[in-house]
């Protein structure tokens, strides 16, 4: 087994050692310092991922009135919350929450990244841009969820949303049955981008 | 409002040919190296080494080159090998480092023993 892997460690090692020497030689010349990597990481890792749109949807289940003005006036609700800067602004202004509930489940689909409500979902999927996916979308709902598991009874209704420059909408989930006695951050983190944009349910633990 | 550098340049790439790897709405590192290399390239072209732009096209280049002499279906692909092809050549056009010294330095920490160590991230960030 050692063998059949080494070819992959060796370029692993080399990458790494290549790596190794770019970042010393740039410290030494003091065109970065050593932390300079984690400072631009950290902005990735903790504020343009899908973090906010969890603490939100988290929120709205434990709190019928957040809820109630999430729903209402989505930037107002959010504004309530501690949330970076940038959260209002850039890509997150102008967002229409949608409600998931029995009989109701609702879809989201952008052509353009520059549509996609990034500081509440963090970074798309790779798929969320292709024009298959979205032309299937619009056209077969039913089926193109079928395909990300998820099947409906005729009787449940099919909502999809277009994202536009104008307004970008996120899914709010059901929660899950059973995580009823659960903290908002217990539930933040059961909460998926998949599940903002329809594709998925939020599964209990 | 002022759009932040990183969030700019990681929006700049997708939907595009270099766009990175993502998972969860997050971006998505296997090693360490690679997360060490995207955050060298962002944090050089926000100090002005050079415009991202640049950056990316370098990296579509390099991806490109790869494309040419391996199957599109080829299992040896990885995205941040090609990344950190584009991050040495750039690193080097634009002055701040020379070809030499990187390849000197790659020599001298292939050699030690403490490149043997075997780092690796959580495949998750949290």
């Amino acid at each position: 087994m050692a063998e059949m892997f080494s070819y992959d460690d060796d370029r692993e090692q080399k990458s790494a050692a290549r790596v190794r020497a770019l970042e010393s030689l740039l410290i030494e010349k003091g065109l970065i310092t050593g932390d300079t990597v984690d400072q631009v990481l950290k902005y990735f890792e903790t504020e343009m991922g899908p973090f906010n749109g969890a603490k939100v949807v988290a929120k709205a289940w434990v709190d019928p009135a957040f809820k109630a003005l999430l729903l209402e006036d989505p930037t107002a609700a959010i504004a309530t919350m501690d949330f970076p800067s940038g959260m209002a602004g850039a890509e997150g202004e102008h967002m229409i929450a949608v409600e998931n509930k029995p009989g109701v489940h609702n879809l989201i689909v952008c052509t353009l990244c520059s549509c996609y409500p990034w500081p509440v979902l963090g970074l798309p999927p790779y798929w969320y841009k292709d024009p298959t996916f979205r032309a299937r979308a619009a056209r077969e709902p039913r089926a193109v969820l079928s395909e990300f598991g998820l099947e409906f009874d005729d009787d449940t209704e099919i909502r999809v949303w277009d994202s536009s420059a104008q307004i970008r909408w996120f899914v709010l989930p059901e929660q899950p049955a059973g995580t009823e006695g659960m903290s908002e951050a217990e539930l933040a983190a059961l909460i998926t981008p998949e599940a903002m944009m329809g594709v998925a349910r939020v599964e209990s633990p | 409002m002022q759009l932040r550098f990183e969030h700019f340049a990681a929006t700049s790439m997708l939907g595009a040919k270099d766009s990175p790897p993502r998972n969860n709405g997050k971006l998505y590192f296997d090693r360490w190296w690679e997360r060490q290399a995207f955050g060298i390239a962002i944090a050089l072209s926000k100090k002005g080494h050079y415009e991202w732009e640049d950056f990316r096209q370098g990296l579509i280049a390099s991806i490109g080159e790869w494309e040419k002499t391996h199957e599109i279906d080829d299992s040896s692909w990885n995205y941040y090998e090609q990344f950190l092809l584009a991050l040495e050549r750039l690193a080097v056009t634009s002055g701040a480092l020379s070809s030499e010294e990187i390849e000197q330095r790659i020599s001298d920490f292939s050699q030690s023993d403490a490149c043997k160590v075997h780092e690796q991230l959580p495949t998750q960030f949290e």
